[in-house]
């Protein structure tokens, strides 16, 4: 009785995608298989020989094969059209199952919300209400002081607004999971401070190379090191200048009181998405402790789903979120494609507050809790017949030099003031040489370790200003 | 293989052999593991559902054969990354595929705890014992005795002893399924397939985290051909790294894909505390005759001592009385006791420097804060302090000119209602009576509106204000 043939299809081969391996010899128990004596011309691989005499067509060679197009089952096989007239498959068969379309941006919508009374929160917690009413719902963080109040409210919130806030093992592994959230479209944040920040660097700088939004709140401490959990701007540098290994930039924002800590984080998220890149708030910690008036604006967003988003569906299936590019030449058009945007923000994006300046001699330039002791000092030396203004940068990248380009007209001298060893003034700095502007002389106030520059010692440091453009003018004078 | 790509265009743009060839090294594991993956996906009928994490390692470039979702991770980040998806779209299936140095070494947080989280994900872990993209150095799975780039004289037991990853995580409660399989004969590739299957169904049924440890053959690291490399796996790792089941609980469905963000309106605002309701105002304009537009106080104790809610009450006052108020706090490290102090402002238009270095007002909880903070107090300020704990003021460094010390025993009060902590209130009624800031009725209906969801303790702290406002009179008078 003559044994029942297999109906099972019989593999082949191109030799061409095989690469010789013979891991497939081993499992033929047929030995249909011989390893090939002759170099493959086109991959310098030897491939194998296959006589399928004895082929029960049991598929074990095709499962012992890495390759996805080296031997596969005879029904796989394409015919070549020099064989058959062959039809169109779309028209003989309609569309191909799960067959891709362009993916649309599904935009957000904003929501009328009605007038309610304001509220009295803390930096930390007006921004985590920024968050909320921007349409963040995912919240990935690592308590560290002094920002946890944020994800704390978050923790909170969230679930009940059926979001997510996730404790993650360390700020490496909370910026990595913004990273996926983001990658599938949404709006997401995290809240940290400096050391938080310093750890969150690597996985920013993945966000930007794959073009990925996402909010960080970082509420700026004492440093170097552990240092203290008291205010410090000693981050201004890392956020500017350093976000993480390669050609790397995002929008800095600089919030001086919780109102803004609202606005801006409202902001932030608009800004992260119109630019496909993250965007940094940098508080201080009085800020994210600091207690103030809060009002609410007109709308909520409910976000969309932006057409590049790996949400997991079929309209997105076709989408990638990477950074890597692996060809010289595509990873310097990415990069050209990088730096056509960080120009356009640096064109649009620039915001900043003016008070006093108009007719100012002597512009102090701050920003955060110490541009409100600035703002003190110079309505103090008003009084006494001084013509101080406040610059105060709200975007720190870009710095805001179109606006401060005209003061420069009538500026004699200017104060820089920060709990930094000159990180505002260095911004400050690179931005007239980079706009080839000169410029008046600059003195400074700083603190360091945690203490904030004090209004009276801002009002010292414009009087001696005062005094020295005074002095310069009577030189001036004595010249002509 | 509908999961796989027809053509591999982002594999060199697809360019010659490259559109159908991987870029894995002959006789590796990698090709029979991916197309274990893509038949399972295919089988389940979850490819439109899918997101494929890709790594840092050989496998880096997963994304160009698969034709589901694709996201790139960094080194060891891809179970995070997995999991910012999955709580994006609860629905999605999230698949982190990782090799030994990306899970088991530079990603062993991430690998642990997103395994014990136990939200629904499938982890496929290549195990090859041995570095391949960054060319053959030392694994954390690398075998004793053996020779790699980084152990040039074979691995030691300083250099630590392979890690057994299955069973790590097998021993956590939070994954469901936990398999370690082979790929070195027939018989163990159908056996893995089973198990990728199965680890992913667990996931599209909501049913929890599952790990799958693949045994794979790196040949050109190991120094092998394919078939030396299978018979390696099988004799000198299989008896390090056994194989078999080494978790699979029954678990019901408990993930909740359907999940959707609420984005209403009004739901929002309850949740953040914001009211239509406009407080009631009571004062007649600001207290201008305090000395300015903007007066400042400072309120200083031991952490306990309830300052910090003082402050909290004076700043929301002036709000409620439609002013700027801004209130700093500053403590310690210590969660209780320390040093704590609050900075407030009260302004009639807009407060400019919210930090208080000169007060016009200090309320001093104890007699280290009226030793630090009385000096600070501006000309013709004042000075309340508990005198129940400051009994001796000839230590007290100068004062301003036409400073204003007034003692209140505000601990004593609070006892007098036998709840000591409201001594912090006591001390509100005691501002109140020294500086007629506004009418009494409005710090009455702050109070009452913070405690609006605990009146039990509403007069017990109407009690304390009365206590402190009528002691305070009386003194100050």
């Amino acid at each position: 009785m003559a044994m029942p043939t297999s109906t099972r299809p019989k593999p082949f081969l191109e030799a061409e995608y095989c690469k010789g391996c013979l891991r497939c010899i081993d499992a033929c128990a047929k030995d249909c298989i011989t390893q090939g004596e002759h170099v493959h011309p086109g991959t310098g691989m030897i491939p194998v020989i296959l006589d399928l005499e004895n082929c029960n067509g049991c598929q074990l060679c095709i499962q012992a094969c890495p390759e996805p197009y080296g031997l596969r089952p005879e029904t796989e096989r394409e015919v070549s059209s020099a064989d058959f007239e062959l039809e169109d498959p779309a028209a003989l068969f309609g569309p191909r199952a799960g067959h891709l379309q362009e993916p649309q941006d599904h935009p957000g919508t904003e929501v009328p919300i009605s007038a309610r009374e304001p509220l009295m929160l803390k930096g930390t917690y007006a921004s985590a209400i920024g968050a909320l009413l921007a349409g963040c719902r995912h919240v990935f963080g690592y308590p560290i002081t002094p920002s946890t109040e944020g994800a704390e409210l978050m923790a909170k919130i969230l679930p009940k607004l059926d979001g997510a806030f996730v404790q993650a093992v360390s700020e490496v592994a909370a910026v990595n999971m913004m990273y996926g959230c983001a990658g599938a479209g949404l709006p997401c944040a995290t809240f940290t401070s400096s050391p938080g920040f310093s750890l969150m660097l690597e996985g920013i700088s993945y966000m930007i190379g794959a073009e990925l939004p996402g909010v960080f709140i970082n509420i700026m401490r004492g440093g170097p090191g552990l240092g203290n959990i008291a205010p410090e701007q000693a981050d201004i540098k890392l956020a500017c200048r350093g976000l993480g290994h390669g050609n790397t930039h995002g929008i800095v924002l600089a919030p001086a009181t919780p109102q803004e800590m609202l606005d801006l984080t409202r902001l932030a998220f608009a800004l992260s998405f119109r630019y496909r890149n993250p965007v940094v708030i940098l508080g201080d910690g009085y800020l994210g402790q600091m207690t103030g008036v809060v009002r609410l604006p007109a709308t909520l967003t409910k976000p969309g789903l932006p057409a590049w988003a790996v949400w997991g569906d079929l309209e997105h299936r076709r989408n990638l979120i990477s950074s890597i590019l692996i060809t010289e030449v595509d990873l310097e058009a990415h990069n050209i494609h990088l730096n056509e945007k960080y120009a356009e923000i640096e064109a649009k994006e620039q915001l900043s507050e003016l008070y006093r300046c108009d007719d100012a001699d002597i512009i102090v330039v701050a920003c955060n809790t110490p541009a409100r002791m600035a703002k003190g000092a110079v309505e103090v030396m008003r009084e006494q017949g001084v013509k101080a203004g406040l610059f105060r940068p709200i975007t720190l990248w870009p710095f805001p030099i179109d606006a401060f380009k005209p003061l420069l007209s009538h500026a004699k001298r200017i104060v820089v003031v920060e709990a930094s060893p000159g990180q505002l003034q260095d911004e400050l700095r690179l931005a007239l040489s980079k706009a080839e502007l000169d410029h008046p002389p600059i003195s400074s106030v700083q603190r360091y370790g945690g203490k904030l520059p004090e209004q009276v010692e801002i009002e010292a440091r414009i009087r001696e200003d005062f005094r020295l453009m005074e002095d310069a003018r009577t030189m001036e004078e004595v010249k002509a | 293989m509908s999961v796989i790509y027809d053509h591999f265009e982002r594999h060199s743009h697809g360019e010659g052999l490259k559109g159908r060839s991987t870029h894995y090294c002959p006789g590796c594991g990698h090709g029979l593991v991916h197309r274990d993956l893509a038949e399972s996906i295919e089988a389940l009928g979850i490819q439109d559902r899918t997101v494929l994490v890709s790594p840092v390692g050989c496998s880096v470039f997963a994304y160009y054969y698969f034709d589901v979702g694709n996201t790139q991770a960094a080194h060891g980040r891809a179970p995070a990354v997995a999991i910012g998806h999955k709580r994006a779209n609860p629905n999605s299936i999230v698949i982190s595929y990782q090799g030994d140095g990306d899970l088991a070494s530079i990603g062993l947080a991430e690998t642990i705890s997103t395994a014990q989280m136990g939200i629904p994900i499938t982890v496929i872990f290549i195990n090859n014992a041995i570095y391949g993209m960054t060319g053959g150095q030392l694994a954390p799975t690398t075998l004793m005795g053996q020779k790699t780039t980084t152990s040039p004289e074979g691995r030691t037991k300083a250099m630590g002893m392979p890690l057994r990853m299955a069973e790590l995580i097998a021993q956590l409660d939070g994954p469901v399924y936990v398999e370690r399989v082979a790929l070195y004969d027939a018989k163990h590739r159908i056996k893995a397939k089973k198990a990728i299957e199965k680890a992913l169904r667990i996931q599209a049924e909501g049913r929890g985290y599952a790990f799958i440890e693949v045994l794979s053959e790196c040949p050109t690291h190991l120094k092998m051909n394919p078939e030396e490399t299978e018979a390696w796996v099988k004799e000198c790792m299989e008896p390090i790294f056994p194989l078999g089941v080494k978790k699979d609980e029954v678990v019901e469905p408990w993930w909740d894909a359907a999940q959707t963000p609420n984005f209403e309106p009004e739901k929002v605002l309850a949740l953040v505390g914001a009211s239509q309701e406009a407080p009631t105002r009571h004062a007649k304009g600001f207290p201008l005759h305090l000395g300015g537009h903007d007066i400042s106080f400072k309120l200083a104790g031991s952490g306990g001592d309830g300052a910090q809610t003082a402050a909290l009450l004076l700043a929301r006052t002036a709000i409620n009385e439609g002013f700027d108020a801004t209130n700093i706090p500053s403590y310690g490290p210590e969660s209780r006791g320390g040093t704590s102090y609050a900075d407030v402002h009260i302004a009639e238009h807009e407060v400019l420097n919210p930090g208080a270095p000169d007060p016009h007002v200090l309320v001093a909880f104890n007699a280290p804060s009226l030793t630090k903070f009385a000096p600070t107090v501006r000309e013709g300020g004042v000075i309340i302090y508990d005198s129940t704990v400051v009994e001796d003021l000839s230590s007290l460094p100068p004062l301003a000119s036409g400073v204003k010390m007034v003692g209140v025993p505000l601990t004593q009060l609070a006892l007098g209602l036998e709840r000591p902590m409201v001594k912090n209130i006591v001390a509100l009624g005691a501002i109140q009576a020294v500086t007629q800031l506004f009418p009494p009725e409005t710090f009455l209906s702050t109070i009452r509106m913070v405690l609006k969801d605990k009146p039990a303790l509403l007069p017990l702290n109407e009690a304390a204000f009365a206590a402190g406002l009528r002691h305070a009179s009386l003194t100050h008078a």
